[in-house]
Parts: structure tokens; C-alpha cells; sequence
């Protein structure tokens, strides 16, 4: 799967959770999920279960501690598929 | 028991004492020295100090603020008794309504003198840094009050660095305290969707873990706020669960943790029930 498709569907994935629509608009590999997107911390694992449910993937507890940015999530992701 | 001031040698002093294999052996093997290099110093810190800290945070509580915890010997013994049943690692969950509920905790489960003799029962908690962390004086106060700050919604290397010190520290016998929604409940009830998934993965990867779920509330608590009204009383039930999951990875932690917040639920529900 290419990065591109990857990025859309992280993003479209976070963006039932995103407090700052208007970051949406400029969303990019280095936007912050919680710092930029606003989301919030404590769904941080809804999110990743979303990942896991939609790429059909199993994501550990300590690969969520490298996930800060949307490129983080894309790379965790890529490369587990 | 006892290893506290007046224990013959501090048990987390033992770094590596576990042999190989052991359930503390396989929570220490992905820990990095520095973890435990920080925990001995700030355990030996803080053990040194107790006799005065624990001593004055009870003190304050009961003649500064008046609080009471109802039926305390009852509680306690009920918690004295848990603690008897079992020697597997324990984690302490509670409801989350003031900036105070760590201490309120510890209070309604032990006494003063209790802690000074099981200082390592004494529960670690990990306050929010800004609250509690802001100057260098709240900072070395809360290094040696057993704290372990960490920033609610920071980098997530820095929140998974916390919580695998509190695997680390439960793993050698020691106790800590977590706040399952991870903030006080704005709602001024215990919320499911506010479970905060990092307990459920402490929980699961610590073997044998168990939980005593925690609910404290003072008669004049509404809802959430940073004190106690002064002169409260704290209403306080305790029970004792082994959360279980057949599922895998984040799904597994955050499922742990639902079962935490869902038996707070429950005692908050009997609480109020209770109350009418």
C-alpha cells in the first residue's frame, strides 16, 4: 500500500476524534495528534483500535509511545503491513 | 513484612534479586538501569524522610482540614486482610474527584504508624506535573511524597517512560496508585469513557496483578473540585478484583481498564444507593 493511501485513511480515522478541525485543514506527516489535532489523550487507545480494525493489524502497547505525529502513526502502520 | 524505617533492609534496595524467569524478573528485563537507579535513589530519599512526611500529611488532614474517614478501623482491617490473602503484586485504583484523593487513600487504608512499618505498601502515585510539579519546591516535596509526575496528554515517551516505572515498582512489591479516568471526573461521577487505557496495560503486563479498586467520596462532595470540604467526611469502600482479557495488545489494556472504571462504577452506584 502506498504512504499517500496510508496517510488518507489515518486521517480520515482520526477525524471523528479531532477537537481542531481547522489543523484538519492543514493536516500533514508532521501535525501533532495531540498537540495540533487536539485529541484527546485518554481516546488515544479508540484511535489505535481503529488503526488496528481498519488495516487489519495488531499494534503492541509500547508502539503507541513512539505515535506523536500523523507520520508516526503512518510509519507504525506501514510497517506492519 | 515490615521494611520501612523500621525494616532491616529496604526491599526495592535489592535491585536484581529476582531470579531469572521469576514474574519480577520478566517486569524488570525491559527496564533500563536508569529506571532503577532513579527508583532506589528516590525510594531511599523517601523512606528517610517518612517519619516526618507521612507523619505531618496526616496531621494536617485530621487538625488543619478536619477530615474524617468513617469507619477507618473497619476499613483498614478490611484492606490489612486483603493484603493477607495474597502476596501477588497490587495496584490501587481509585475514583478521582480532588487534588487530594492520593492522600485520602493512603489515609482511609492505613494509619500513619501503619505506613512507617509497610512503607513499601504505601502506594507511589503519579500526580499530573502541572498541578503538583510547577516550582522546584512542589517538585522536591513530591519527589519525597513517593511521586512520580507525569503530563496528562504529553509525549507519549514520556507518559510510556512513567508507566513502566510503575510496572517496574510493582514488579519488586511495591505498591502504586492510579486514577483509572486518569483526571477528576468532571462529571462528578466515575465515567466509563474517560477510562485511561495506560492502567489496563500496567495491569496486563504485570503478572498476577491485582487491583483494589478504591471509592472515596466526602458526604459534602457534589462534584469535583481541588479540597475537600474542610471538616468532611470521607465515605470510603474497597474491593478487590483480578482483571482478565483474552485479547491482545492495545485492545487488551484498554479492556483491563474498562473493567477497573466498570467496578468503581459499581461502588459508586451501591454508594449512592446506599445513601438514599
Amino acid at each position: 500500500m502506498e504512504e499517500t493511501e496510508v496517510f488518507e485513511r489515518v486521517v480520515k480515522i482520526l477525524t471523528p476524534w479531532v477537537k481542531n478541525d481547522e489543523a484538519l485543514t492543514s493536516v500533514g506527516m508532521e501535525t501533532s495528534i495531540l498537540d495540533d489535532l487536539k485529541v484527546n489523550s485518554a481516546r488515544l487507545v479508540d484511535v489505535v483500535i481503529a488503526f488496528e480494525d481498519d488495516f487489519d493489524i495488531e499494534i503492541a502497547d509500547e508502539d503507541v509511545d513512539q505515535v506523536n505525529t500523523v507520520g508516526d502513526a503512518v510509519n507504525l502502520i506501514s510497517g506492519k503491513l | 513484612m515490615g521494611s520501612g524505617p523500621s525494616g532491616s533492609q529496604p526491599r526495592s534496595d535489592r535491585i536484581g534479586a529476582g531470579a531469572s524467569g521469576t514474574p519480577e524478573a520478566r517486569v524488570d528485563s525491559g527496564l533500563a538501569a536508569r529506571h532503577a537507579r532513579q527508583h532506589v535513589r528516590q525510594r531511599r530519599v523517601s523512606w528517610l524522610a517518612a517519619p516526618l512526611w507521612i507523619g505531618v500529611s496526616a496531621l494536617v488532614m485530621r487538625f488543619r482540614f478536619g477530615y474524617r474517614i468513617a469507619q477507618a478501623r473497619s476499613i483498614r482491617a478490611r484492606y490489612r486482610a486483603i493484603r493477607r490473602q495474597s502476596d501477588a503484586p497490587m495496584l490501587v485504583c481509585a475514583n478521582h474527584l480532588t487534588l487530594i484523593d492520593s492522600f485520602l487513600v493512603a489515609w482511609a487504608l492505613g494509619s500513619a504508624f501503619y505506613w512507617l512499618r509497610h512503607f513499601d505498601e504505601l502506594p507511589w502515585n503519579t500526580p499530573e506535573s502541572t498541578n503538583f510539579a510547577r516550582t522546584p519546591l512542589s517538585r522536591m516535596l513530591i519527589y519525597v511524597a513517593k511521586c512520580i509526575p507525569i503530563t496528562r496528554g504529553g509525549a507519549r515517551e514520556g507518559v510510556g517512560d512513567v508507566l513502566e516505572r510503575v510496572k517496574y515498582l510493582l514488579g519488586r512489591g511495591e505498591t502504586a496508585l492510579l486514577f483509572p479516568e486518569a483526571g477528576r471526573s468532571r462529571s462528578g461521577r466515575v465515567e466509563e469513557n474517560a477510562a485511561a487505557w495506560g492502567v489496563g496495560r500496567i495491569v496486563g503486563a504485570v503478572p498476577r496483578c491485582r487491583v483494589l479498586c478504591v471509592y472515596l467520596r466526602g458526604r459534602r462532595q457534589e462534584t469535583w473540585g481541588d479540597y475537600p470540604a474542610r471538616g468532611d467526611v470521607m465515605d470510603v469502600s474497597i474491593n478487590c478484583i483480578e482483571p482478565k482479557s483474552d485479547a491482545r495488545g492495545v485492545r487488551r489494556s484498554r479492556d483491563l481498564a474498562l473493567q477497573i472504571v466498570r467496578e468503581l462504577m459499581r461502588m459508586e452506584a451501591e454508594y449512592f444507593r446506599a445513601r438514599q
